[in-house]
Order: structure tokens, then sequence, then C-alpha cells
């Protein structure tokens, strides 16, 4: 087994997306699917309806009254906060294991997640792709998912990375690329290959740092980007990697955005950030 | 003064303060701290004499230019509404402008961040342009660079610590 090999095999520790879950991904993902074919599914599906009346019962979560069942959940809250909720309890748990090598804080990467998939569903909203606003939030929320197995690998070889990073101009993906020979967004793909997510949403976790040019014109996948580089700037859920990454001023060209409208965004996420703060309290 | 935070904590505490936030404090056993600064940047000013302080930690270099409205709802996360928010705050706490040791940490930049999208680097033209032009000059600055910073104010002896992640931490 090669090095390399060894790491992959890493994914099989991660805990895998639950069924009903991947099936709402792959809806999400699918232009012919509608909001009720989602509803349905969460409807029938008795754990996902326990860990909603969970959450949404929480003193916290802030509701008038108490709620009985999803239906009266997707009434008071709408559909798209319940999609919101599955997705983000499905994936919780296997956030919790900290990847250490990141120089990450405890529950910072799930945090970063979490962060990153609201400002990237609330760019898709605000420039005319709100139609696919549930893929771009899955892959901006799982796009890191390779750090979880990458960290204690990252951590082994960081005084080679942080060489070619502060020394030699590297962005950090291209030093774990060089010093370990894979880096965190193609593990994540493999992790999305493994647990059968579609194409897609596979495509925007592999190319979420825009290496790869043709990505750069892919207007979901740049929603991904945008929203993790205003998470960087903002200093939210990175670590030794910082703003280590590169910037693509073509991307925010093509989807024809401002420094205004980066700015409005840096803002926004900053009004959301106390809501979402209680959200991950409860998730 | 705005609603800025103010500690009254009589023991030992360390506080956090978050982006597009101002924590003020005159208790001797309190440290402020400004985690994971990004293209933001934390400004630590305290005054020795009245051994009182705070930190802002703002992320946008102009509210009037971006959104005034929004500016007073969330006053600390520019650099222009902020500031001076923060030196209301000080005097308010009877702090004289002569004595304030002035320090800043951030404004770091993603990898060839083009000059237009470069918030790092307009947010330290912003601060510092507002700084001069409150005759407030700056005693240490840190700024810029691919990396994360943490900023501490110690209130009992206003030493201002920088940590840039993977290095040794610089005390003012």
């Amino acid at each position: 087994m090669t090095h390399v090999d060894d790491i992959i095999s890493g994914i099989d520790t991660l805990r895998p997306i639950p069924p009903v879950a991947a099936q709402i991904m792959a809806l999400a993902e699918d232009e012919n699917s509608s909001m009720v074919d989602i509803a349905d599914l969460i409807v029938h599906d008795p754990s996902i309806t326990a860990s909603i009346l969970k959450i949404c019962n929480a003193a916290h979560f802030g509701l008038s009254r108490q709620v009985h069942s999803v239906r009266d959940a997707i009434v008071l809250l709408g559909l798209d906060e319940i999609i919101e909720l599955v997705l983000l309890n499905a994936t919780a748990e296997n956030f919790r294991d900290e990847p250490d090598g990141y120089g990450l804080g405890e529950g910072e990467l799930w945090h970063h997640a979490v962060i990153s998939a609201h400002t990237a569903k609330i760019l898709a909203e605000n420039h005319g792709f709100a139609a696919r606003k549930h893929l771009i939030f899955t892959a901006a929320l799982l796009k890191d998912i390779g750090k979880i197995i990458m960290g204690r690998f990252v951590a082994f070889s960081y005084e080679k990375i942080n060489i070619l990073v502060h020394a030699k101009g590297y962005s950090f993906s291209e030093a774990e690329k060089e010093v370990i020979g894979i880096n965190h967004e193609e593990l994540g793909a493999r992790v999305g290959r493994k647990w059968r997510f579609g194409d897609q949403l596979i495509y925007m976790m592999r190319h979420h740092h825009m290496t790869d040019e043709t990505a750069r014109g892919n207007p979901e996948t740049a929603l991904v980007y945008l929203a993790d580089i205003i998470c960087m700037m903002i200093g939210f859920g990175t670590g030794m990697d910082g703003l280590a990454y590169r910037f693509y001023s073509e991307v925010l060209e093509r989807m024809k955005l401002s420094e205004k409208d980066l700015q409005n965004a840096i803002l926004n996420t900053g009004y959301r950030r106390q809501k979402l703060d209680k959200l991950l309290s409860l998730v | 003064m705005l609603n800025a935070y103010i500690s009254h904590q009589p023991v030992a505490v360390m506080t956090a303060v978050n982006f597009g936030e101002l924590k003020m404090s005159r208790n001797p056993a309190e440290t402020l701290v400004a985690f994971s600064i990004g293209s933001g940047i934390g400004v630590s000013i305290y005054d020795p004499m009245t051994k009182s302080g705070g930190l802002l930690n703002f992320v946008l270099p102009d509210a009037s230019m971006l959104s005034p409205s929004k500016a007073r709802i969330q006053p600390y996360m520019f650099a222009d509404t902020g500031l001076a928010a923060f030196i209301d705050a000080l005097h308010d706490f009877g702090a004289q402008r002569e004595n304030f040791k002035v320090v800043l940490a951030g404004g770091a930049q993603i990898i060839d961040q083009t000059a237009e999208f470069n918030l790092g680097h307009k947010n330290y033209q912003a601060i510092t342009s507002l700084l001069k032009a409150a005759h407030l000059p700056v005693q240490y600055a840190d700024i810029g660079g691919i990396s994360l910073r943490t900023l501490r104010l110690d209130i009992g002896n206003g030493d201002t610590v920088i940590q840039t992640l993977g290095q040794t931490e610089v005390t003012v």
C-alpha cells in the first residue's frame, strides 16, 4: 500500500451520511426533482423526524410553540430550513472529530463548514442561483471533509508544508499535494465518490479552491469558492493554513460581483453569526 | 457612549472579542482577546494612567461607502464607525488621548488578492488614515501576510500581545 493509499483508506473511518440525507442531496442536485419529493422523504423517515423535533423543541431554538410533527416544523420554519437542518444533522458527527494538524480549535472546522454553507446559500439566492441553493449549501458544508482524514498527515509534514507556503509561495493545498501526495480537496472528492454523491457535488468539492482553470467558469463551484474565501478573510475556522489559498479575481468578474458585493456578503455573514451560533449548539 | 460591552468582573477573566465587536474594560484582572483575525484588524487602545482600554475587531473599511443603515446596527464591523465609538467609549472612561497606546494586528491577504478586492490592505489604509485624522499615533502594527493573528490586551498592565499562528508571540 502506498502512502497515498494509506491516507485514502482513512475514508473508512468516517461515518457515512445516513441514506435519507444522501437521497436528499441527490434530489437537491436533480433539476427535475421538486420540493414535494424532498418533503416526502423527510416526513417518512423516523430518525430524521426524531432529530428535527428534538432540535425544533429545544428552548433556545426560539419557536413560539411546541412542534409535534415534521409537517408542523415545515409549516413553522419552511421546507428550506428543514432541509438544511437534515443536512447539518447528517454531517455533524464526522466534524466532531477534530483534525489535528491544521491548528484548529475545538469545533472550528464544523463552525467553518456551517458558516460557509450559509454564506454560499445566501450568495446563491442573491446572484441568480436560488434554484441550486441546496446543492451549493451541501457542497460548501462538505468541501473540507477531507481535512478530517488529512489532519494527522499534515501534522507529520507540517514543517515541510510550512516552508513551501511561507518561503516558496505555494498555496496550502499545493503544498499538501507536493509533500503528502494528495490534498484535502482531492480526498474530499474521494469521500464523495465512496459515499456515492452525485457528479456535480463531487466536482464542487474537488474544485472549491479553483486550482483547475475550467472550474473557474462553473458558477455553482464559484459560489462555494467565494463563501470559502469570505470565511478565510473573516478568520472563521481556518487554522495553520490561514489565508494561504489563491485568489482568482476572474471568478468574481465572471459572476459580475463587485468589491461592494463582496463586502456586503461579509457584512451579511457577520449579521447572521449569532443565529448560526445558536444553531451550532443544537445540532 | 454606544452600547459597547463594559466588563465589571471582579476576578481574573479572559473575554473574547469576536469580529464585529468592541469590548471595553477597566477591570485589572481582565484580558480582552480577539482570536483568529484574518483580513479584518484588531485595534487595541490602552490608557496607562486610568488603566483602562478596549479592543475593536473590525472587518470592513468604510460604512459610509457600504451601508450607513447597517452600520447603525453593527457599528463595530467597520473601521470608521467602530473607531468613532471606540474613542467615545475611552473618553467615557476618563482616558486621555495623549496617553493612548495604539496597537494594530491583522489585515492578512489571500495569495494573489488583487488591489480592488484586497480587503486586508483597504482595512489597514482606512484605520491608519482615521487614526491620523484623530491625531493618534500607532505604537506598533503587525499587518499583512497570509496568517491569522490573535491580539490580547491585559488591562492590568497594558501589555498588548500579538500571536501569529506558528510564530513566537510579540509583546508590546
